[in-house]
C-alpha cells in the first residue's frame, strides 16, 4: 500500500478534542451550555451570547449538502488521482456547516439538498477524517 | 440632511504602473510608479503628499513603510490595509477621514502587486511564497478534503445560486464576454482577443461551475490615486472625481456561514454608500464592480439593486453591463480581462470616467455618477464607492 500523500489537517489549538473525537470515530461540536446553539469550528466563546461555558457535544452526524464544486484542477498531487472530485459543503442538522467530501457518489450524480451522514475514515495511524456519504432511504 | 463627508473631497490624480508580466520590479516598484504617476496627473508635487495607505501582496509587512521610502515620504498619516480586495475602496474612504480629522491634506491611496512574477521569476522566489504560505498556524476543515485556491469560494456560492434561482453557466459567461470586449478597446488591458459564448462554454473547468473564463488573470500591475479636499482640487489639473459616498459590508461571520454567500455584505455597503451620496441605483450611470470571478458580479448586482436577488442572471444575459445598455460595467475590461489589481485600476476607470477623459469608443455617454465596488479579504468583506462629476 502507498503512502497517503494528501495533507493532514493541522489542527488549531482549540480544534485537538474534535480531532480525537474522530478518532474514536464520534463527530463532536461545540455546544453551548447557557444558550444551546452550535458552532463550527470550536472557539474560545459562544459566537451567539459570548458564553465562557461549553461543552464538546456529540452530532446525530446527519445533514444535508449544501452546495459543492467540483475541481478539475489539480492543486495537490495527492488529490490528481481522484480528478474530478467534488468537494461538498454540509450542513449538519445541528446547523454547523463542514466542507468534506461526499464518498460513493459521482461529481455527476450529487444534488443540493441530497441527505447525508458522516462516517469515519482513517487515512492514517494517527488520523481519522469525518466524511460523509449519501443516507439510503432518506 | 446631507452627509457632512459628502462631495467634500475628490480623487484629483490617478497614475498605472507597467501591467502584465513585469519581472524586473518587485510591488514595492510597481506601487512608486503608479503614484509618482498619479502625483503627476494630479500636476502635485511629491512634498503636497502627507497621507499614505496602501495594500500588497498579503504577506507583506509594514507595507506602507516600505513605500513610503520608496516614494521619499514622511507622512503625518499613513497606514497598510488588510482588507484584501475591499482594501482599495476602503483606503480612499480613509484617506477622506484622516484629511477631515485634519491628519494630513493630500494622501496617495494604492496598491500593488507582482502576483505573475511573485511566482515565476524564479524557483527560489516560488518557493518563498510557498513557505510563507506553509507559516499560516492552522490548515484543517478544508486541505484535507481537496479544498485548495479561491475559486472553490466561488463555485460554491455559484452552485447554491443555481439549485435556489436557476442561475445558468451562460449567463456567467455573459459577464466574461462583456468585459472582454471593453477590454478590446483597452490598449492596456492584458487579455484582449476575442471571446464568444461558444469560447467561454467550451473552456476547461477549473472548479465545476466556474471555468477558466470565470476566474480573472493574474498580472503585474499598480494603481494609485491623490485624495485631497474638494476646495483644494478645484485648483487642480485634473477635473475632480468627488467622492459622494462611500460604504462597507464585512460578513465576518464567514463566506458559508448563514445565507452570507448568497446576499453579500454588498447589501450593507451599498446601502451606506447609496444613503451617503443621497442617490440610488438608477442614479448610477457607470459600475466598475470587483470582479475575481464572474459569479462575484452577479451577486454583486444583486445586493447594490440593480436587479432582484435571483435576477443576476437574466440581468447580465440582458445585455446591460455592455456599452450600449443601462449599466456599463468594468468598462476597462475588468479583471477577468485587464488584469487583477484587486480593484484598483477600477477605481482609475471610475474617476476617468467622471472625467469624461476617454475617447467616444470607451467613454459612457454623459456620466455624472459612477459606482466602485471592492471586495475580497477571504470573501467576506465589501466596500463601495460612489464619484460624481459635482460636488453637490
Amino acid at each position: 500500500m502507498s503512502a497517503y500523500n494528501k495533507p493532514l489537517p493541522k489542527p488549531a489549538v482549540e480544534s485537538k478534542p474534535f480531532w480525537d473525537g474522530c478518532k474514536k470515530h464520534r463527530l463532536l461540536l461545540p455546544r453551548c451550555l447557557r444558550c444551546g446553539s452550535y458552532w463550527f469550528p470550536a472557539s474560545v466563546t459562544c459566537p451567539k451570547c459570548l458564553s465562557l461555558q461549553w461543552e464538546w457535544a456529540p452530532s446525530r452526524e446527519k445533514g444535508k449538502v449544501h452546495s459543492f464544486g467540483v475541481y478539475h484542477r489539480v492543486y495537490q498531487e495527492g488529490f490528481e488521482p481522484e480528478i474530478p472530485y467534488a468537494v461538498a459543503l454540509v450542513q449538519l442538522d445541528e446547523g454547523p456547516r463542514l466542507l468534506s467530501n461526499i464518498v460513493g457518489c459521482s461529481p455527476e450524480e450529487l444534488r443540493c439538498d441530497m441527505r447525508v451522514e458522516v462516517f469515519f475514515d482513517d487515512v492514517t495511524g494517527d488520523t481519522t477524517l469525518y466524511k460523509f456519504r449519501l443516507v439510503e432511504n432518506p | 440632511m446631507s452627509h457632512h463627508l459628502r462631495g467634500k473631497y475628490a480623487i484629483v490624480g490617478v497614475g498605472q504602473s507597467p501591467l502584465g508580466r513585469v519581472p524586473e520590479f518587485a510591488d514595492i516598484g510597481l506601487f512608486a510608479i503608479a503614484a509618482k504617476n498619479a502625483i503627476e496627473d494630479a500636476g502635485l508635487n511629491r512634498a503636497d503628499v502627507d497621507g499614505l495607505i496602501s495594500h500588497g501582496p498579503d504577506d507583506a509587512y509594514t507595507h506602507h513603510q516600505q513605500v513610503g521610502q520608496a516614494l521619499g515620504i514622511n507622512a503625518t498619516f499613513s497606514t497598510s490595509t488588510d482588507n484584501g480586495g475591499a482594501s482599495q475602496v476602503l483606503g480612499v474612504a480613509m484617506a477622506c477621514m484622516a484629511i477631515d480629522a485634519g491628519l494630513c491634506n493630500t494622501a496617495v491611496v494604492g496598491y500593488a502587486r507582482d502576483a505573475w512574477s511573485r511566482t515565476h521569476r524564479s524557483a527560489e522566489a516560488k518557493a518563498m511564497v510557498a513557505a510563507n504560505s506553509e507559516t499560516q498556524a492552522a490548515k484543517e476543515f478544508g486541505p484535507e478534503f481537496g479544498m485548495f485556491g479561491q475559486p472553490a469560494h466561488y463555485a460554491i456560492a455559484a452552485r447554491r445560486h443555481m439549485h435556489l434561482y436557476g442561475t445558468k453557466k451562460e449567463q456567467l459567461g455573459a459577464i466574461a464576454v462583456a468585459f472582454r470586449k471593453h477590454a478590446q478597446k483597452n490598449p492596456n488591458a492584458f487579455l484582449r482577443d476575442p471571446l464568444t459564448i461558444e469560447q467561454y462554454m467550451k473552456a476547461r473547468m477549473i472548479v465545476d461551475p466556474l471555468g477558466l473564463y470565470d476566474c480573472s488573470v493574474y498580472v503585474d500591475a499598480a494603481g494609485a490615486v491623490v485624495v485631497t479636499s474638494a476646495e483644494r482640487a478645484r485648483d487642480l489639473k485634473q477635473r475632480p472625481a468627488y467622492i459622494l459616498g462611500f460604504g462597507f459590508g464585512n460578513r465576518l461571520t464567514g463566506w458559508f456561514a448563514d445565507d452570507n454567500m448568497i446576499t453579500t455584505g454588498a447589501k450593507e455597503a451599498g446601502e451606506t454608500a447609496y444613503r451617503m451620496a443621497g442617490v440610488g441605483p438608477a442614479d448610477i450611470d457607470t459600475a466598475q464592480i470587483y470582479d475575481c470571478f464572474t459569479h462575484m458580479v452577479l451577486l454583486q448586482l444583486e445586493d447594490y439593486g440593480f436587479c432582484k436577488k435571483g435576477e443576476g442572471g437574466p440581468f447580465a444575459a440582458s445585455g446591460a453591463l455592455e456599452f450600449e445598455g443601462d449599466l456599463p460595467t468594468n468598462t476597462s475590461g475588468g479583471q477577468l480581462s485587464e488584469g487583477h489589481v484587486q480593484g484598483m485600476l477600477q477605481i482609475c476607470e471610475g474617476v476617468r470616467q467622471i472625467r469624461h477623459e476617454h475617447g467616444a469608443d470607451r467613454q459612457v455617454k454623459d456620466t455624472e455618477i459612477a459606482l466602485v465596488t471592492g471586495h475580497g479579504g477571504n470573501t467576506v468583506c465589501q466596500s463601495a464607492l460612489i464619484l460624481g462629476t459635482e460636488a453637490s
